[in-house]
């Protein structure tokens, strides 16, 4: 059990790191898709440990709203590139003064 | 057996996670991100989840990759490849992760739960999908509607996102 764990650990720390250091968004947005898989490998490895199959359902809530938190990203990514011609997150800070 | 087949699978797993975070080009990252998406399937079925491990390749594997490829085709390719790949305050961020990692291994040596209905109540008659038809269907009605709700709402935001006039 302890490596299933440890693996989904590794994917969220990875995860975690990519978001924090990375330049290019899409890249970021990539990353965000890897620590979504990270929770959702928790979930089924405790869904088989505990002998109870509602993890599994709540996988499947997971890659409905990883699906639409990826249409929003990338819809935000196709809008800031038609402003700044530019996919590089520090150009990204339109709010900032 | 499987304890080698679980090490070769995390091996692609991680492996491809780490490629996503090292790859200077982004359609390399994104290949990596695919290999990846493979490996957890991989995990899944290995946890006697057969239903999951299929929804993983489709939707993780086949939309979303495929969705985040098609972006940045559209893209100009000298923007998205000539990228510096790290942000010049990347060290303690970096840092920042690895104490993530030490923090979450920690839990996963420290978790401790009853195994004693390991792989049990999985399937009704063998069948995987059937058990998780009858639980999502019963149990988990409303909340089945509610994702319904969130898919139309991003379908809708991400068209008024990418409107002509707004952006």
């Amino acid at each position: 059990m302890t490596g299933y764990l440890v693996v989904s650990a590794l994917l969220i720390a990875i995860g975690a790191t990519g978001v924090m250091i990375r330049r290019n968004f899409m890249i970021v947005l990539m990353s965000l898709e890897i620590m979504i898989n990270g929770a959702g490998l928790f979930l089924i490895a405790m869904s088989y440990y505990l002998g109870n199959v509602s993890g599994q359902v709540m996988f499947i809530f997971i890659a409905a709203v990883a699906a639409s938190e990826t249409a929003v990203g990338l819809a935000i990514a196709v809008m800031m590139y038609k402003r700044k011609k530019s996919i590089d997150i520090n150009d990204f800070s339109i709010l900032k003064k | 057996m499987e304890g080698i087949m679980f090490y070769i699978i995390s091996a692609i797993t991680v492996g491809g996670a780490l490629g996503v975070l090292l790859s200077k080009n982004p359609y390399r990252a994104a290949m990596w991100m695919i290999f990846s998406f493979f490996g957890i399937a991989g995990l899944f079925v290995m946890l006697h989840a057969q239903f999951n491990a299929m929804l993983q390749i489709i939707v993780y594997a086949g939309a979303i990759a495929v969705m985040i490829v098609l972006v940045m085709m559209i893209m100009d390719r000298r923007t998205l490849e000539s990228l510096e790949r790290f942000n010049p305050q990347a060290f303690w961020p970096a840092l920042i992760g690895l104490a993530l990692l030490a923090d979450l291994s920690f839990l996963a040596y420290e978790f401790k739960i009853d195994v004693s209905n390991a792989g049990k109540n999985l399937a009704i008659n063998g069948s995987n999908t059937q058990m998780i038809g009858e639980v999502l269907f019963k149990h988990y009605l409303l909340p089945f509607e509610v994702t319904a709700i969130i898919l139309l709402v991003a379908l809708i935001g991400a068209v008024v996102l990418t409107k002509k006039d707004i952006g």
